[in-house]
């Protein structure tokens, strides 16, 4: 085992709910998103992690060693929870310096270095405010300040651009990929592919606990593009629109559900979508709504696992 | 983590409810000497606190702080910023509960040295005249803190609901069990916190408590448990599996 995490036939279970299923992957160097619809996984693999639960079988490596009541290890790494939960009553300053103690840091750099972090962050502003007045992206930020704060060597981030603003997100997709550019690693979850598309091409795919694919994002993706997407097309002139996009040849199928909708099945969603506006104009079709049954990671992920 | 904890039991909301909970035997106190009850002197200040201070205050104070040390970062989620930390969770544990302790003395000790204070100046006497009453008050009141944080600690460790069986122990174990015969009374801290009293205090409504445990071994006794049921807590945590609530 030699990759930042390592993974081999890990299972956990939360009484007779599966929490992992023979989950064996190697997480490498620089970031690495794993993605998963709610419920994969992910969350489980991170508390066995950060040694916060003890797997029921396998075994978990993280920078070569075991988790669970590792207390030296904790030093290397740097953990964001997924929930948002932090002390409300304390300012941000204070939740990253409290933190900063528990690392063994004297009062003076805990100072300094929380507030390198909570300026890396964006929270510069509103440092000196109890966080229970933080909205949830300005928690996200607080948190992975927290994380990141006492310069660990990996960072393990629970969805940490969920409920995250648009600003936000800018501030924490910045800071994590400033992060792996100057060394660190980085093992980031998330349930939806394009938001960590932006800072890696490295992604293990889980689904009901068990690693499904990993590898290059644009393998990924190829892989997943092999599976015909449905779209659903809302008209009120469904026989016209079939005839009209049964032209496009990464159309595998077209279904005829009710007098007013549609389903295509096409191999290539985003030349579909970018091509279907142009089909309608041309042909005058009167379209009225589009949208992706099967467009959420789960459905994706029903294809994967076949 | 100490300072956390004391931070945390100290400048919270909580804390005002707290204080004025701990506040009873100098209100009480005050309110005898405002409304100048001839009575009032030095016994029946022991005469209302034991049942007052020892059964009532302390260990609704001890329960509601010591209770949540653990299990309220377990139910809000915030014990993976702990875990997280190069500090075993034995020491998480003990150093919570220096900062319980800390605490719940800077609550508890100046409303009952203010009321001991307030029954001496309305008799008219010097502050150290019953200096064995006051003594054997704060001794039951450290070791008594100790004894009983440990024991709701370890509660709040083992169990999810710890506040429920905290009651039922503070409040109706500890009540009923000087009424039963023989030995039992023995497993029990207000056993050992009346004969604290009983030893220290020369005259007292405990004078005729029968215990044949002198004040010493009663201290002794309580040292040890809060040791043990501390101790008991670390286990616990250590082995102890977290599971976030959803």
């Amino acid at each position: 085992m030699t990759g930042v995490v390592e993974a081999h036939d890990l299972s956990k279970w939360y009484g007779e709910v599966l929490g992992l299923n023979g989950f064996t992957a190697s997480f490498g160097s620089g970031i690495t998103g794993l993605v998963g619809p709610n419920g994969a996984g992910k969350s489980t693999l991170f508390k066995l992690l950060i040694g916060q639960l003890r797997s029921d079988k396998g075994e978990v490596r993280l920078l070569g060693e075991d988790p669970w009541n590792n207390v030296p290890l904790k030093r290397r790494l740097g953990y964001c929870p997924e929930h948002n939960q932090v002390w409300g009553w304390m300012t941000a300053t204070r939740f990253v310096e409290t933190l900063l103690r528990l690392d063994g840091l004297p009062a003076a750099d805990a100072r300094t270095k929380a507030a390198e972090a909570l300026e890396l962050v964006g929270l510069t502003k509103a440092k000196d405010r109890p966080l229970k007045t933080y909205s949830r992206g300005m928690r996200q930020r607080a948190k992975l300040a927290q994380a990141l704060a006492h310069g660990p060597e990996v960072l393990i981030l629970d969805e940490p651009l969920s409920g995250a603003d648009p600003v936000g997100r800018v501030h924490i997709l910045r800071t994590i990929s400033r992060f792996a550019r100057e060394g660190g690693h980085v093992l980031m979850s998330t349930h939806v592919l394009y938001e960590i598309e932006r800072i890696t091409e490295n992604i293990v795919l889980i689904h009901n606990g068990k690693g499904i694919a990993s590898g290059n994002l644009h393998a990924i993706r190829a892989l997943i593009d092999q599976h015909p997407h449905a779209v659903r097309i809302a008209t009120p002139q469904p026989r016209e629109v079939a005839q009209a996009l049964a032209g496009m040849d990464h159309v595998v199928a077209i279904e005829m559900p009710t007098a007013d909708a549609l389903i295509v099945r096409t191999r290539q969603p985003d030349a579909f979508y970018r091509e279907l506006p142009e089909i309608v104009v041309e042909h005058r079709l009167d379209v009225r709504g589009l949208e992706s049954p099967d467009d959420s990671l789960e459905a994706v992920f029903r294809y994967l696992v076949g | 983590m100490t300072a956390l904890t004391v931070r945390y039991l100290l400048t919270t909301r909580r804390v005002i409810a707290m204080a004025l909970f701990a506040a009873v035997p100098l209100l009480l106190a005050g309110s005898l000497a405002l409304a100048r009850v001839p009575t009032f002197d030095i016994l029946l200040f022991q005469v209302l606190m034991v049942p007052l201070f020892l059964q009532v205050v302390l260990i609704f104070v001890t329960l509601v702080n010591a209770a949540p040390l653990i299990r309220e970062e377990i139910e809000d989620n915030t014990l993976p910023y702990l875990l997280t930390r190069p500090i075993g969770k034995p020491a998480i544990v003990a150093w919570k509960y220096a900062g319980y302790l800390v605490a719940v003395l800077v609550l508890l000790v100046p409303p009952l040295v203010l009321a001991y204070g307030v029954t001496e100046a309305y008799g008219g006497l010097a502050l150290g005249t019953d200096s064995d009453v006051l003594a054997g008050f704060l001794v039951a009141t450290v070791l008594g803190s100790a004894a009983y944080g440990a024991l709701f600690l370890f509660i709040s460790v083992v169990l999810r609901k710890p506040l429920a069986v905290g009651l039922l122990v503070g409040f109706v174990w500890e009540s009923i069990v000087g009424s039963i015969p023989g030995n039992v009374p023995k497993f029990s801290v207000i056993y050992y916190l009346r004969s604290i009293l009983k030893g220290m205090i020369d005259v007292g409504p405990l004078s005729g408590f029968p215990t044949d445990v002198s004040a010493g071994v009663a201290a002794g006794v309580l040292v040890g448990l809060s040791v043990a049921f501390l101790v008991a807590a670390m286990a616990v945590f250590q082995r102890n599996e977290f599971r976030q609530k959803a």
